[in-house]
């Protein structure tokens, strides 16, 4: 026996086979560790990486924007909505006429007759709808200017890019060869206000023309159609005032101010245009998209939150073991649906469903019936809703079984009946944990993406809140949605591409939120179980 | 030996009666238990109705009445274009390729009706399906498990630790299509991999690895302390311990989370639409390759992104309901079967091992 072997009789370790200087245990938990660390990483950088992809959108939002006004776009858009606005009045001088025709009909009238009998008015609606014309040319001209210099502007960028590129890689001669026409915005836009005398007096025309043609408004015998004339004067009249409005607002247009980042980050989160591959201007704003999200969110919240906690109460409390053991299971079970095929049963059936539903004789008094789109913000819901329910019911179910049985049987002790025990003493003493199960079956039905997709209608607006119950009935656009539906055919690393990122870090950053306030709640009121 | 005791028959006339009285407290009681019960029911009743409608519709796609009883043509070809004609007076419905060979042997031009993706079958999705579940549920599984034991064992508590733990935890609600659209920025467009089976596998497996990682942890840390030390105490190794004494008692709890992270992967489409599914390939993932690892930088057919397509791109009429309803029915059989086995397991395991 050597002295070193001697020396290390008691010394386990020494005994232990080691490997680059790590025994068995050390590589184990090296490995474990080291698994453990790239999981780590890799989730970080999920987050990282989402925010990379995603913040670049703002300076590019911002260039956007910059150009759109420099390039006087914004101002040709200004004058755009004024016409725009007119042509919002005409609807709804032709929405007059039609609904005349309508009743001539109804009166037995040849068509013939009813264009004889309309005659007698066609100086009013033809005088009144001519006046837009030239408006509208006017304003089309100075906008394909615009967009003209615009475009040109982009190309010569682009260029100047082109150009610097070669230059990076040393081909000079090629980058020489480069022609880059320099071209001046302020001209153009100089060229697109010099026109202002001619649209103030175009305006000058239509307010005293609409105000001769108004003051000879057409009267018929029918009281809703009068109804309707007295109406348009209303809206005419509104449309002089504001006329004024649009010249100011011409007025106080500058081509040269700046647009900081603030202003891209506003008109992004609280944008109320979500327009992309257009030729004028892309927006990008969040608004219809989250408040279609949220409408959506709404209308299954409004069922989950009864059905599931409801379902809870009930398995917990009300049924024996054989119906908690059928439909405990049962339940947790519909939360394997994949969401795909919900979505396809919306598309297939419900959908379908609710829309013949529309035409029963028994809801006719609802006023929104029928309905046009068997797609809309509802049918999604009512999906939703179904895929919400097995979450807050399980969750809620567990925070009612964690109520200690001594809490129960305290309270029945007293002659309490077992609903009074379940409103007084069980629902307050697992409030924590059913809000917090609430929350998460939120969470849920916000980041759900098939089913809006499918279902959920698929139309960029802001849901119209003016319309009452109706607006629960209206085609809507989601978060989840615009990025499954647009995410195949955006360029990378374009303006579009980064927005959608951007839409995902919002949606991340609302699902973290809710996920860290549902532990905070139940972390925070747990009961104490002394 | 006990002495039998006659029971005194009870006086006709109690002045004590234990029958309840009816009162308002006990009406209420009733009246709103009923409306919960019904509540509940109903939910049974509307998935229950989701079930059996695509089990009723696709069950007439996917079984037939003669030998074999399955249909082997839906189960085992590629998605084709139908055809609907008639033919001296006789009405046929063909998928593409029979419709071929049909007019080869007569020879003749027929002009007919198509239905795109609505002949044929769905055997390419149903192998692209499983091949992605088997890629990313390996990748998920090695990492999370692993690291789900280091963090219960090896790491030491506090504060980060916490932290860690916490925000795995809140990655597992973050939305698959999130998922999505990190895979398609980070795989299939900076690393340059396209649309891709590897996208997918990672993707996926990205998805599910906080809920494989927070559910076997949780598993391992239900195992009350005692084991472990009373196995330190006998002179066993740290991983020795870990190896016979918590691993064995955790592997259901682990076997649980990850046959949901199974039906999970299975079962979303989101995250595979852009990173990894394709609407038509007409070869098996393993056909037509220049190399071998082309295997993997090829998109597949997935079955929910296949329903996604016939159910959004093409109208619904009698032709393409039975491509739909087949395909939805055989996806949530797979998915369904799958999620069964792990309430099952979970159930029995439960009643297994109670500490």
């Amino acid at each position: 026996m050597s002295e070193a072997d001697d020396k290390n009789r008691y010394n386990l370790a020494s005994r232990r086979k080691t490997f680059l200087g790590l025994d068995k245990e050390q590589a184990l938990k090296g490995l474990f560790g080291g698994n453990a660390l790239v999981s780590i990483v890799v989730l970080a950088l999920i987050t990282f990486f989402l925010f990379r992809e995603g913040i670049g959108f703002f300076g590019q939002y911002r260039d956007s924007l910059k150009l759109y006004r420099s390039s006087g776009l914004e101002y040709v858009e200004i004058m755009n909505e004024q016409s725009a606005a007119f042509s919002g009045l005409t609807r709804y001088l032709n929405s007059i006429r039609e609904d005349q025709t309508q009743l001539l009909k109804e009166q037995g009238l040849a068509f013939r007759e009813i264009k004889k009998v309309q005659a007698r008015d066609n100086d009013f609606f033809y005088g009144f709808e001519d006046l837009g014309y030239p408006l509208r040319e006017y304003v089309l001209e100075k906008k394909e200017l615009a967009i003209a210099s615009r475009n040109a502007y982009e190309e010569m960028e682009n260029l100047k890019v082109f150009r610097s590129n070669l230059l990076a890689e040393g081909r000079t001669e090629e980058a020489a060869a480069v022609s880059i026409v320099e071209l001046d915005l302020s001209a153009t836009v100089d060229q697109i206000r010099s026109g202002r005398e001619e649209f103030l007096a175009l305006n000058d025309t239509i307010e005293k023309e609409l105000e001769a043609l108004l003051a000879e408004a057409p009267t018929f015998e029918a009281a809703s159609l009068n109804a309707k004339v007295e109406r348009l004067g209303e809206l005419t009249r509104m449309f002089i005032a504001e006329m004024e409005e649009y010249e100011n607002r011409l007025l106080e247009w500058d081509s040269t101010q700046s647009i900081g980042m603030g202003r891209a980050f506003v008109l992004f989160l609280f944008g109320e245009k979500w327009v992309t591959n257009s030729s004028i201007q892309d927006w990008y704003g969040l608004w219809p998209l989250f408040s279609g999200s949220l409408l959506v969110a709404i209308i299954a919240m409004f069922l989950a939150v009864p059905l599931g906690i409801g379902a809870a109460i009930y398995v917990n409390q009300v049924a024996g073991p054989r119906e908690q053991n059928f439909i405990k299971p049962y339940i947790e079970f519909i939360s394997a649906i994949p969401s795909v095929v919900i979505g396809f049963f919306g598309i297939a059936v419900f959908g379908q469903f609710i829309r013949n539903a529309s035409n029963w004789e028994a809801l006719a008094w609802l006023d929104v019936f029928p309905l046009a789109e068997r797609l809309n913000a509802f049918t999604a819901g009512c999906l939703l809703a179904l895929m919400a329910v097995p979450t807050i019911f399980t969750l809620a179910e567990d925070a009612i079984n964690n109520v200690p049985k001594a809490f129960k049987e305290a309270s029945l002790a007293m002659g309490a009946t077992r609903w009074q025990t379940t409103v007084r003493i069980i629902v307050p003493t697992s409030l924590s944990g059913i809000i917090s199960a609430v929350l998460l079956g939120f969470g849920r039905v916000i980041g759900e993406t098939m089913v809006v997709l499918l279902c959920a209608g698929n139309r960029i607006a802001i849901p119209d809140f003016t319309e009452g119950l109706g607006v629960f009935f209206e085609p809507v656009h989601t978060m989840t949605g615009i990025i499954a539906q647009e995410l195949g055919e955006v360029v990378h690393g374009s303006i579009h591409y980064r927005a959608l990122f951007m839409v995902g870090m919002a949606l991340f950053i609302i699902s973290l939120l809710i996920n860290y306030v549902a532990q905070k709640i139940v972390i925070k009121y747990q009961i104490s179980r002394g | 030996m006990t002495t039998a005791t006659t029971v005194q028959p009870a006086p006709a006339a109690s002045p004590i009666s234990f029958r309840q009285k009816p009162s308002r407290a006990k009406l209420i009681e009733r009246i709103f238990f009923w409306i919960f019960r019904c509540g509940t029911y109903f939910i049974v009743l509307c998935s229950s109705f989701i079930f059996l409608t695509i089990a009723y519709k696709g069950g007439q796609t996917v079984f037939q009445t003669s030998f074999p009883f399955l249909n082997m043509e839906f189960l085992t070809e590629s998605p084709q274009t139908l055809h609907v004609f008639e033919y001296e007076g006789q009405k046929y419905e063909m998928s593409d390729q029979d419709f071929r060979a049909f007019r080869e042997e007569r020879g003749v031009d027929i002009s007919t009706t198509t239905y795109a993706h609505s002949g044929g079958g769905i055997w390419p999705c149903i192998v692209g399906t499983v091949m992605l579940v088997i890629g990313s549920m390996a990748i998920a599984l090695t990492l999370g498990v692993l690291s789900a034991i280091f963090l219960s064992e090896y790491s030491r508590p506090g504060r980060v630790l916490n932290a860690v733990r916490l925000s795995i935890l809140n990655l597992a609600g973050v939305p698959s299509i999130v998922f999505g659209i990190f895979g398609v920025g980070m795989f299939v467009l900076a690393f340059g991999w396209g649309t891709s089976l590897m996208a997918g596998w990672f993707t996926l497996a990205f998805m599910v690895l906080p809920i494989v990682i927070s559910a076997s942890e949780e598993s391992l840390r239900a195992i009350p302390q005692g084991l472990r030390e009373a196995s330190l105490a006998l002179g066993a190794s740290k991983w020795t311990a870990i190896r016979t004494n918590v691993l064995p008692y955790a592997m259901p709890g682990i076997l649980t989370s990850s046959i949901i992270g199974v039906a999970r992967v299975a079962g979303e489409t989101a995250p595979i639409m852009f990173t990894a599914a394709f609407a038509i390939r007409d070869q098996l993932p393993w056909e037509g390759l220049d190399r071998w690892y082309d295997f993997f930088f090829e998109g597949v057919m997935a079955l929910p992104y296949h329903i996604y397509v016939v159910s959004a791109k093409i109208p619904q009429n009698e032709y393409t309901e039975r491509m739909q309803y087949g395909t939805a029915f055989v996806f949530l059989f797979i998915v369904a079967s799958i999620a069964l086995a792990s309430i099952l397991l979970r159930i029995r395991m439960r009643s297994k091992y109670r500490w």
